[in-house]
């Protein structure tokens, strides 16, 4: 077996592409509509996590704020539909690029705080932005939007009658995340973030402009984790403040990539894997009133993780590395 | 003559009511071996950090190859050739070893594949070679060091300042230490550096500059340093002073 630096990268990526093709059969095969959906969820978290993952696995700035960047890109696509008929797709890409300004315009002054104070400034913001929403008319305030059924169709990225197109946009959008992590991950911006987690005084030695390197992560990460949010709209077709910039969304960000690994390229997807049809599965059986096991289960999940392999599950597949007795 | 490739003009840096620089002017000419020594407290680190880029001084100005660098960020002064190691080891723990020297050598290149192929260079440089593939914190204290040294080669700098490197090390090691240092200069790099024990540096340097109380007490070839009365009574007190 090939075990040099590019034969991994390789491997990685063969790996990825077979994985995909696995899970574009699929649905072929499952035709249940309730399965079809946790797998779209599954995939839509997975993606999202991996872009959660590039700001605060790799630069290690943790953010519980996400939120607001996937609700900015929810509220952008149906926004701009609703009010204007822009298509969707532009709406993706607008609330993208809106919220990677945003990520930065926050993060000019937040990238100054270190540690804690960073996750709690990530924290406040977005429930800042919760309440905004709430209270701004022209976008539904707390009644939210309806996106108007229009027909299905590919251009206005409507499905009424099928779960598949959302299905397969959601694994092209993990496909999309994994790519620009495993592409990042041997790049200057890669080692750079890694150097900033580690040590920021010593990275600054070296070279790295700490600051701008934060900035590159955020924007990166809030792009992806909008156009999730935007994807997210089309497929539910109804949004309030609630159901796209809940706290609960920072959480189910951060969670998978805490699950299966932080930081690492295959921890976020491994997490949602067992992490969403866990919720899902836990949430169904136990019924509405059974609001907040699911919750429990994470609490759980995270606890045993914490304790039993705090790198992550993502390690139980990496044979090679010895555990160095100490 | 050339210029000198760093000095240091009129430096001072006062930390409340804590002066731990006053006044200190310095040079340091191409391709020397400059010590900077002085008993605990004297001011040594401050001025490094100074020199780094850390923090800015109170007042005075820093020369760095003909250009002033004052006001410029530590990162900004790595790219202009100044690398540094640190007293502490900063290692970047959850990094291989190799990844910590390729941060180093994506200064000079955004090509991987040339920073990978610089960071193996400088790490068979630092005798480090077969260690690359190890996790950063898996090291040794002695190996750190190394890789604290090898981490700033990769700048390629024209200044190497060298933060106390060989304190704390084995007879051994830091005799190792010393001929890589020695091996540094010959590659054309100028170092400076930090140390407290003097029969390590001595022999090294080319130039002694003792710091005490944050001036520059004496500064001239090491044999000289040595016996000066002033750097006795700042290390040992007056009453050894006369008797040398």
């Amino acid at each position: 077996m090939d075990t040099s630096f590019a034969g991994r990268r390789r491997r990685d990526l063969v790996v990825a592409f077979c994985l995909a093709a696995i899970a574009a059969v699929v649905p072929l095969f499952v035709k249940d509509v309730y399965v079809q959906n946790i797998m779209v969820l599954t995939l839509m978290y997975g993606a999202l996590s991996q872009s959660w993952n590039i700001l605060s696995g790799y630069c290690g700035q943790i953010s519980l704020g996400h939120a607001l960047y996937f609700g900015i890109g929810a509220y952008t696509t149906a926004l701009l539909f609703t009010k204007f008929g822009v298509l969707p797709w532009f709406g993706m890409l607008g609330g993208g690029i809106i919220s990677a300004i945003i990520a930065m315009a926050l993060g000019y002054p937040c990238f100054r705080l270190r540690g804690h104070y960073f996750v709690i400034a990530t924290i406040v913001i977005a429930e800042i932005g919760l309440l905004l929403f709430h209270n701004w008319d022209w976008a539904g305030a707390a009644l939210g939007i309806d996106i108007p059924v229009r027909g299905d169709s590919w251009l206005k990225f409507q499905f009424t009658r099928s779960k598949l197109p959302y299905f397969y946009f959601a694994l092209a959008l993990a496909c999309v995340a994994w790519f620009v992590t495993w592409w990042l991950e041997d790049s200057k911006w890669g080692y750079w973030w890694r150097a900033v987690k580690d040590n920021p005084d010593a990275a600054e030695s070296l070279g790295v402009v700490v600051f701008n390197s934060k900035m590159g992560a955020a924007a990166v990460s809030a792009f992806l984790v909008a156009v999730g949010g935007s994807f997210y709209a089309q497929f539910v077709s109804y949004i309030d403040p609630e159901s796209v910039m809940g706290f609960q969304f920072s959480l189910l960000m951060a969670l998978p990539a805490v699950l299966g690994g932080i930081g690492t390229l295959w921890g976020p997807l491994l997490g949602a894997i067992i992490l969403i049809p866990l919720t899902e599965l836990t949430r169904s059986f136990i019924g509405g009133s059974g609001r907040g096991v699911d919750l429990i289960v994470y609490g759980g999940l995270i606890i045993a993780i914490s304790l039993a392999r705090p790198q992550g599950l993502v390690g139980l597949f990496s044979p090679k590395r010895k555990e160095v007795a100490r | 003559m050339t210029t000198p490739l760093l000095e240091t003009r009129g430096v001072w840096q006062r930390f409340g009511g804590l002066i731990a620089n006053s006044d200190v002017s310095i040079s340091v000419g191409r391709g020397e071996i400059v010590g900077l020594i002085g008993p605990n407290g004297a001011g040594k680190s401050t001025l490094f950090n100074l020199i780094a880029g850390v923090l800015p001084p109170t007042q005075g100005s820093i020369i760095f190859d003909g250009e002033d660098v004052t006001a410029l960020p530590a990162a900004e002064r790595c790219q202009r050739g100044i690398g540094r190691t640190f007293q502490v080891v900063k290692s970047f723990e959850t990094m291989t070893v190799i990844d910590n020297v390729i941060v180093g050598a994506l200064v000079r290149t955004t090509v991987m594949r040339d920073a990978r192929r610089k960071a193996h260079e400088v790490l068979e440089f630092c005798g480090l070679g077969r260690r690359a593939n190890v996790l950063a914190s898996d090291l040794v204290p002695s190996e750190k060091r190394r890789l604290e040294v090898a981490r700033a080669l990769a700048t390629e700098p024209k200044l190497l300042l060298l933060d106390e490197v060989l304190t704390g090390l084995t007879p051994v090691e830091a005799k190792t230490g010393v001929e890589l240092v020695r091996k540094v200069r010959d590659t054309g790099v100028t170092v400076l550096m930090v140390e407290h024990v003097m029969e390590i540096v001595m022999p090294l340097v080319d130039r002694a500059i003792v710091l005490d109380l944050g001036k520059v007490l004496v500064e001239g070839k090491p044999a000289d340093v040595v016996r000066d009365p002033k750097v006795i009574t700042a290390y040992l007190g007056d009453r050894h002073a006369v008797g040398a």
